[in-house]
């Protein structure tokens, strides 16, 4: 059993190319055609024209993070440390606390979650057992002047909603 | 050394230890038979059926591993298909009523269960009706809580307290699946060795109220050391854990086999003293109440040194053996007295013959040993006569009343080499800071005159001296470790032949090597 | 001396020195822009004064005022502070000065004097240039080694390397232009070149020496250390090259004096090939003999070209996207009112010219004024082709660039110098 090889021209050796500037020539002809294309009409560029329209972040973008909640607004989060095991950026804190409203025995004290490292892989999201963490609130973007405000904290995460609906997010493959 | 017996496990043939039973026997070399009631100090129950395994000589088809003592010979079958089968119904039964809330549960990581599961089931639950509801979070007293949905019955926790402590708090009530572990009304879990079933328990229904959601297990790192909370001297696994952005931390402590000296237990009182590992720990160098580069503090200690004319050194009787020779060679270089006078240390009455002892101190033996005085008259006469007194942290409140000592120690400067922030290190004129015992490698001699070695469980951030590294900073001529020894092997007959790291993991008994010099 | 004589000298050093100092704006303007465009993006549009975007050119303010008020970091590590600093200072330096004597526009005789349009009236021409030129590599060589940084020291010898190979190609392909040209002088050789070839076509330096022209301009990317030959800096495997542990307003002398040696390295290329300050067909005696018809010619241009520019402002200075009362649409008529403003201006300006006295002082201002603009939208065009090349071509190889040097610039020009020669020696 022999790998299949497959034997690939190699090109530039003809006269023409070998002298360098005809090709180089051509390429300088191809650039100038997008330069003189997008000169003429600028409607023609391939951007988005960020700050004022903003992208569309499908369901299954990963953001940044929140921590969803039960119908009455109490954290559904159980403190297993799941995420925090499963983190390979160690930005997640979790300091665990007895839970007396009888949901469930344990919950989170504090929950920190340190964006500066964080590499919004989602592992998080796919670690957590009681689909407590999601990354879908659709906030690409998170910029502040001190490094402190870059730590979420309990308060924090779950207070930001959602950006879709449970069906949506749901189908989206979570 | 028992006989060794020759048996086939899965056709292969092994050698054993003769007179176990098949769990102990087979797993001594490495196979492991599931169990989950069966405990090596409690016995055999046979009540989980986990560990049934086959044996080809015409016995029924499955019989308990725990049961079976191991016969030379045997022919024990462990991956059958009748076997794997049993064990997969045996999981689904235990798991029937198993809430699997792992995620909340301290023992996640730790569980037998959990483990089982992964080995042997990893089926999901075929339950289609309401699973039975039983007491969650109960108080059984002694800091221990229990759950009775996650216990699967296997009674540990009742044999030891029947067998090992013999108070009997526990019983099981009920029947079949409503079987489950209570106390008795009004008469919680009220002896000293209780958090022992926490340990004991395989799956996650007892837990520590101490320990209930400070760590994940899988977190912790494990590092063995000695107890120092009484002259026993039993062994545990120190759990500790550096968070991020945090210090070095205990967590807790649990036993660990050591059957010359402690079996698979520790006491209550044992098991909570990481706590004084963490807090309360003097963490900077003091001139007068004000705290100073460790340096400066040393170099007025010698200037001290150096001023007095005569000075006394006390030595507390948790120090190790090496810390010990340190300063004893540092208070034959200064000409001072030492002492290890420590009487507090001692609770008269306080001991019960199993694990528990009077002596609160893990090393007064090897105060002996090199010959130390221990004796409060000539303390207190050298400590009148002494212009300086440096005590390596020996908790003399223990022994005084403050304002006893207070008097004692009128016109005496003390230097206070410490690990703790005590009211005596707050008397002392100069305060060093020094590691615990969780933090330095040591040896100590327990009360049944076993030696015992262990190695540094821990670094913390601010990683302290030791008292050895201190007394060598104050002028004791013993500079390395191996000079430490030496001295230790001239005080200790038993250590002649020994090399350091060849002090044997189960301790060395000075008694039977004592008794063996002397017959030679 | 009289009053005018020094208010030309003022006026012409002037022009030399801040010409190149305005342009490096146009320079980082083309160039960033330009890579845009040249890679369908749009490049840096965004920062603006009270909404007037000046079509990205603000960007170059904001960035310039960042860098002057930037920490400036020298390194503990650095020994010898003082060659660290001088280091851009030398760079940049020598790159201003070689603009230096670059004519800008033929004599001009006022009052009965002529004065020769150059920052510094030397005959040395473009020795002075070659001169120059070789010792801007002193600055990056001196960058590099006092950084006492392993990347900063392979830029810059790498630079070193790079510059003593592409001096000798570029160096004999002045040879066979001097030969043709017959002096060193740069506005002789302008002179020269407003010749005509045949009767019909302008003798500039492209037609009469074109491998000349393709070895010099190649030598002149590599000395500008431009793309495909900026091997000094290497993004990609040293970082930054020799100026790795530049910051703030010494990290941007740097830069403009990158962009600066471009613009004199233009103006150099310009002169030499492409006819200096000439219009074609046009010479300087023909200019000044026809100026009433040429202004009247560039009254009659002047809106129709405007016209049509503003027609392309209106149409790209607008929001690609839904908005209600567009700003940039209200800027783009801002724009357009200036320029007709600038057009009214330059339309009042030439009406002058034609009711001025022929042949006088006015005329000859005039065709000065119209050669200096002729030279800098050659050399504009020149630095496009500068930016062009770089967003076209990738990086060479380091010993790519040495085997170009040494085996195929080298022999070719030699060539080019005997092929010359015995055309030159034919001819007469």
């Amino acid at each position: 059993m022999g790998a299949q090889v497959k034997t690939i021209e190699r090109k530039g050796s003809s006269l023409q190319e070998r002298l360098y500037l005809p090709e180089i020539f051509k390429g300088m002809a191809t650039t100038f055609g997008h330069l003189w294309r997008n000169l003429l009409d600028n409607r023609k560029l391939y951007v988005r024209h960020y700050p004022e329209v903003q992208p569309e972040i499908p369901v299954r973008w990963r953001g940044r993070h929140r921590l969803t909640t039960h119908e009455d607004q109490t954290v559904k989060c159980v403190a297993c440390f799941m995420c925090q095991t499963n983190c390979p950026a160690n930005c997640i804190m979790i300091e665990a606390g007895e839970r007396l409203d009888g949901k469930a025995e344990k919950m989170p004290v504090k929950f920190n979650i340190d964006l500066l490292e964080c590499i919004y892989c989602g592992y998080c999201v796919e670690a957590c057992p009681v689909d407590a963490i999601r990354m879908d609130t659709g906030i690409f973007s998170v910029t502040d002047n001190n490094r402190e405000s870059f730590v979420l904290g309990l308060e924090e995460l779950l207070t930001t909603p959602g950006a879709f609906s449970e069906e949506e997010y749901k189908k989206g493959g979570a | 050394m028992a006989d060794k017996i020759k048996l086939f496990v899965n056709g292969v043939e092994v050698e054993v230890e003769a007179g176990k039973n098949l769990i102990d026997a087979v797993g001594a070399v490495g196979i492991e038979i599931p169990h989950l009631c069966y405990h090596p100090a409690l016995g055999a129950d046979g009540n989980c059926r986990m560990c049934l395994v086959g044996i080809e000589d015409g016995r029924p088809p499955l019989v308990p591993a725990c049961k079976t003592p191991a016969m030379a010979g045997m022919k024990v079958l462990l991956d059958a298909a009748h076997i794997k089968k049993i064990q997969h119904d045996v999981m689904e039964l235990e798991l029937i009523n198993h809430p699997t809330d792992c995620p909340v549960c301290d023992q996640a990581g730790e569980c037998k269960l959990q483990d089982y599961y992964m080995a042997f089931d990893q089926a999901e639950s075929r339950m289609n009706v309401p699973q039975v509801v039983k007491g969650k979070k109960m108080d059984f007293g002694a800091g221990v809580v229990h759950d009775q949905e996650r216990c699967v019955v296997c009674g540990r926790c009742v044999r030891f307290c029947r067998q090992i402590t013999k108070t009997g708090e526990l019983g099981i009530i009920n029947r079949t699946d409503d079987a489950r572990v209570n106390i008795f009304p009004g008469r919680p879990l009220s002896n000293r060795y209780a958090g022992n079933v926490v340990d004991l328990c395989p799956v996650g229904a007892m837990t520590s109220r101490d320990f209930r959601f400070k760590q994940r297990v899988w977190f912790l790192k494990k590092a063995p050391g000695i107890c120092h909370g009484c002259a026993k001297g039993c062994n545990i696994t120190i759990d500790h854990n550096r968070e991020k952005y945090k210090d070095d931390i205990i967590y807790r402590f649990r036993p660990r086999l050591n059957e010359q000296v402690n079996g698979y237990f520790i006491c209550d009182a044992g098991r909570l003293s990481y706590k004084a590992e963490n807090e309360g720990r003097l963490t900077e160098a003091r001139l007068g109440n004000k705290a100073r580069p460790i340096d400066d503090v040393l170099a007025a200690c010698t200037r001290e040194i150096e001023r007095a004319e005569k000075i006394a050194l006390v030595l507390s009787p948790n120090c190790s053996l090496e810390q010990m020779a340190a300063v004893q060679a540092l208070a034959e270089k200064l000409g001072a007295f030492l002492s290890g006078y420590s009487d507090g240390y001692i609770k008269p009455g306080d001991g019960d013959g199993y694990l528990i002892q009077d002596d609160k101190a893990a090393n007064r033996a090897g105060l002996g040993l090199l010959g130390i005085d221990c004796s409060r008259e000539a303390f207190e006469s050298a400590v009148q006569q002494a212009q300086l007194l440096i005590n390596f942290n020996n908790d003399l409140t223990r022994s005084y009343k403050e304002s006893d000592l207070k008097k004692l120690l009128q016109g005496t400067k003390v230097i206070a080499v410490s690990s703790h922030d005590t009211p005596g290190t707050a008397l002392a004129d100069l305060a060093i800071p020094v590691a615990s015992y969780s933090e330095y490698a040591g040896s100590v001699v327990n009360c049944d005159n076993i030696l015992q070695s262990f190695a540094k469980g821990l670094s913390k951030n601010n990683d302290l001296a030791d008292i050895c590294a201190i007394a060598v900073q104050l002028g004791s001529p013993l500079g390395s470790p191996k000079e430490r020894f030496a001295l230790l092997q001239q005080s200790i007959s038993a250590l002649k032949d020994l090399e350091p790291d060849k002090i044997p993991a189960q301790g060395l008994n000075l008694n039977d090597s004592e008794a063996a010099n002397v017959t030679a | 001396m009289s009053l005018l004589d020094y208010v030309m000298i003022a006026i012409r050093v002037a022009f030399s020195a801040f010409v190149p100092l305005c342009f490096v704006a146009v320079c980082v303007w083309m160039e960033r822009r330009g890579a845009g465009y040249f890679q369908d993006r749009s490049g840096p549009n965004r920062a603006g004064i009270f909404g007037f975007r000046a079509a990205g050119l603000v960007q170059n303010l904001s960035d310039g005022i960042k860098l002057a008020f930037k920490e400036d970091v020298i390194s503990a590590h650095i020994k010898h502070k003082f060659f660290f600093v001088i280091a851009p200072v030398i760079v940049f330096f020598t790159a201003i000065v070689s603009f230096a004597v670059v004519p800008f526009a033929d004599t001009l005789v006022l009052g009965g004097k002529s004065y020769i349009m150059q920052g510094i009236p030397l005959d040395l021409g473009i020795l002075w240039f070659l001169a120059l030129a070789g010792f801007s590599v002193y600055g990056i060589i001196l960058a590099g080694w006092s950084s006492s940084n392993k990347y900063g020291i392979l830029g810059s010898l790498r630079s070193a390397a790079q510059v003593i190979s592409y001096e000798i190609p570029m160096g004999l392909a002045i040879i066979s232009l001097l030969v043709v040209y017959g002096t060193v002088n740069l506005n002789e050789m302008a002179q020269f070149q407003g010749k005509l070839l045949f009767g019909f076509l302008p003798m500039w330096g492209a037609l009469l020496q074109p491998l000349g022209m393709v070895i010099f301009i190649i030598a002149a990317f590599a000395e500008c250390n431009r793309n495909p030959f900026d091997l000094a800096e290497g993004e990609s495997e040293i970082v930054a090259g020799f100026h790795v542990e530049y910051s703030a307003m010494k990290f941007a002398v740097f830069f403009m004096g990158e962009y600066v040696a471009m613009f004199a390295s233009s103006a150099i290329i310009v002169t030499l090939f492409f006819g200096g300050y000439q219009i074609p067909f046009l010479a300087t005696e023909t200019l000044i003999n026809f100026a009433k018809p040429v202004a009247f010619l560039l009254m009659v241009a002047l809106p129709v070209v405007i016209y049509f520019f503003t027609g392309w402002i209106r149409r790209s200075n607008v929001s690609h996207y839904p908005r209600e009362n567009d700003p940039r649409v209200f800027e783009a008529n801002v724009y357009i009112k200036c320029f007709w403003g600038l057009t009214i201006f330059l339309e009042l300006v030439l009406l002058a010219i034609l009711f001025s006295t022929s042949g006088g002082a006015a005329a000859g201002i005039f065709v000065a004024l119209l050669q200096i603009c002729t030279l800098l939208l050659k050399v504009t065009m020149m630095i496009f082709v500068f930016i062009w090349v770089r967003w076209t071509l990738p990086r060479f190889r380091y010993d790519q660039l040495q085997k170009l040097g040494w085996q195929t610039l080298l022999p070719l020009a030699l060539l080019n110098i005997f092929i010359t020669s015995a055309v030159v020696v034919a001819l007469s």
